[in-house]
């Protein structure tokens, strides 16, 4: 790989080095940067606000209109407070698990298509300066790997932050986080799986322009299914309610972030709210076509006097919204559940029903390439998938037996 | 690897980014440690014993299933991707693979290699009933006292 390779930075420039695509990408870095920090901002403030209508309360409402720089107060606020050093902490894991935490997180923004159109089969680009581009950061190949791989170290700053406190209620708090969070990553990358049996590619652009009517979206594509099963893994990923052991106030002070305070803290709450954005975002992506307007057969719902690439914008906006309300809505509705049923409900009914819904879509996709007949494919599908219920069911009587008979009581 | 150089460079600016926080609040930032303040936060309580050593082996049970599973996905992607390459024939293998996965899944359930906490055993109802029969009413429970010549006998 030489220097001019590396240097090409933007998608489907061929190899040639001028300043317009490194300029694009700066700017396009700086966007994402800047859009990052607001959206976390202003995510802060709409669950705060909308948690306290919800609750009868009025919310943050002193500083600028609506409260909304409230957020902009507190961040500020806490630039001036001490940065605390437990004794029994070790320093430099303590300082660098903040880091692992928000990296990761910012860098999920780079492969959320955020625009460009899409309808009647375009391919999403954009001409800015003369220059072919995407309105995102980066299209790589692995696209959605890069989320899973970005999640994934999230779960080690939330481990290391609670082991490098010293302390016993963070060291609690990260045990569970981590076995909640990678419990739900099995049922998230199964789900998953399902999306990529439909879209044929792991490139977020490319999943996209697979969805361009509401019949190809992947919600519907892939049965609904894997969508729930996501939309609560996804929950249970951000610890966010009703899925918040890890920071259960009442048993564990703050959780994990229990030591941290000042600046070490504001990062981890970035963090947090970042992932709360960036998740909804590919939930977006993955399942209700990004930026694609709503398509019903030949009607498109679009909106005329604007752009199509803006057009795009707009969707995803209004479709990521959605979700955002629907997290601040179950957080305001739903009570936290207990540890054994968390961890029964990851392992023992949302795995294995997004592993038996995937091998039914394979199969019956499989079937129809193959001018197999599909009512015996679906048929003896459901057959096996039963089989499997029943084995299930089995086996969940026995393990109650044994732990009836040796009377487990911890 | 063209697409590969903007993520570095969001990466490189978000770390820019912690590091100028931490910088500005060491500058910002009073500093006033004292052997109160950087003791293990346990709600006031003075630190006795020192953080568990031993977790329950559920939690590494969970952790080697993670890995199970996580082989499991990564071979589904490749699948899942290149579908229409690999025909009927990736479909069985994957289904193969699939089926002798959940049998070891099944088998680790029987164990109650995933079962957390104490069991829970439905309380027996029947003793209780008589309270919560639909008889039991604020007039036919509540004893009203405390009104004898405070209110006239017939007022109403």
């Amino acid at each position: 790989m030489n220097v001019v390779a590396l240097l090409a930075a933007d998608p489907l420039l061929d190899g040639e080095l001028r300043w317009t695509p490194l300029l694009i990408v700066v700017l396009k870095v700086l966007v994402i940067f800047v859009l990052g920090l607001v959206g976390t901002m202003f995510m802060v403030w709409f669950e705060r606000k909308v948690v306290a209508g919800m609750q009868n309360r009025i919310g943050p409402n002193k500083a600028g209109p609506f409260g909304i720089l409230q957020t902009l107060a507190d961040g500020t606020k806490l630039f001036f407070k001490e940065i605390m050093n437990p004794a029994r902490s070790d320093p430099w894991v303590f300082r660098l698990a903040p880091f692992l935490a928000f990296v990761p997180a910012f860098l999920v923004w780079s492969v959320i298509p955020l625009g460009g159109d899409f309808t009647e089969g375009r391919d999403g680009t954009v001409t800015w300066f003369g220059q072919v581009t995407r309105v995102q950061l980066a299209d790589p190949p692995v696209g959605i790997l890069l989320v899973l791989a970005m999640s994934s170290i999230a779960v080690y700053g939330i481990m290391l932050a609670g082991w490098a406190s010293g302390s016993k209620y963070p060291l609690l708090g990260s045990v569970r986080a981590s076995a909640q969070m990678i419990s739900y990553e099995a049922a998230l990358g199964l789900s998953l799986a399902a999306v990529l049996l439909s879209a044929g590619t792991l490139s977020t652009a490319g999943i996209v322009a697979g969805q361009n009517s509401l019949s190809n979206w992947n919600l519907v594509a892939t049965g609904f299914v894997p969508f729930f099963v996501f939309l609560v893994a996804v929950t249970a990923e951000l610890n966010r309610p009703p899925f918040d052991l890890v920071e259960a106030e009442q048993e564990l002070v703050g959780g994990f972030h229990t030591e941290y305070s000042g600046i070490p803290f504001a990062l981890f709450y970035l963090a947090e709210f970042m992932n709360t954005i960036t998740m909804s975002a590919i939930v977006v992506t993955l399942f209700l076509g990004g930026p694609q307007p709503i398509t019903i057969g030949e009607t498109t719902l679009s909106i005329g006097f604007i752009p199509g690439a803006l057009e795009g914008t707009l969707w995803f906006v209004l479709k990521l919204l959605a979700f955002l309300y629907a997290f601040v809505w179950f957080r305001a509705t739903l009570p936290r559940l207990r540890y054994d049923q968390l961890m029964d409900l990851g392992w023992k009914f949302m795995i294995p029903i997004s592993l038996g819904w995937f091998l039914l879509l394979a199969a019956i996709r499989t079937g129809d390439a193959n001018q197999w007949n599909p009512v015996v494919v679906v048929v003896s599908s459901l057959v096996l998938l039963g089989l499997g219920y029943l084995l299930f069911v089995a086996a969940l009587r026995v393990s109650a037996r044994n732990r009836e008979r040796e009377g487990a009581m911890f | 690897m063209s697409q590969y150089l903007p993520i570095v460079v969001l990466m490189v600016l978000a770390i820019t980014f912690g590091v100028l926080s931490f910088a500005a609040a060491k500058l910002l930032a009073p500093s006033r440690p004292s052997t109160a303040k950087s003791a293990p936060y346990e709600c006031g309580i003075v630190p006795t014993r020192e953080p568990p050593q031993r977790f329950p082996v559920s939690f590494y049970i969970v952790a080697m299933l993670f890995i199970m599973f996580d082989i499991e996905i990564v071979f589904l992607y490749p699948y899942a991707v290149d579908r229409g390459a690999l025909g009927a024939y990736g479909f069985w293998a994957i289904f193969g693979f699939s089926v002798v996965f959940f049998l070891t899944f099944v088998y680790e359930v029987a164990r109650g290699g995933l079962d957390w906490g104490p069991i829970v055993r439905d309380r027996d109802l029947t003793a209780d009933a008589a309270m919560v029969s639909p008889e039991r009413t604020a007039t036919s429970t509540v004893r009203r006292v405390g009104t004898e010549g405070r209110v006239p006998e017939n007022a109403a």
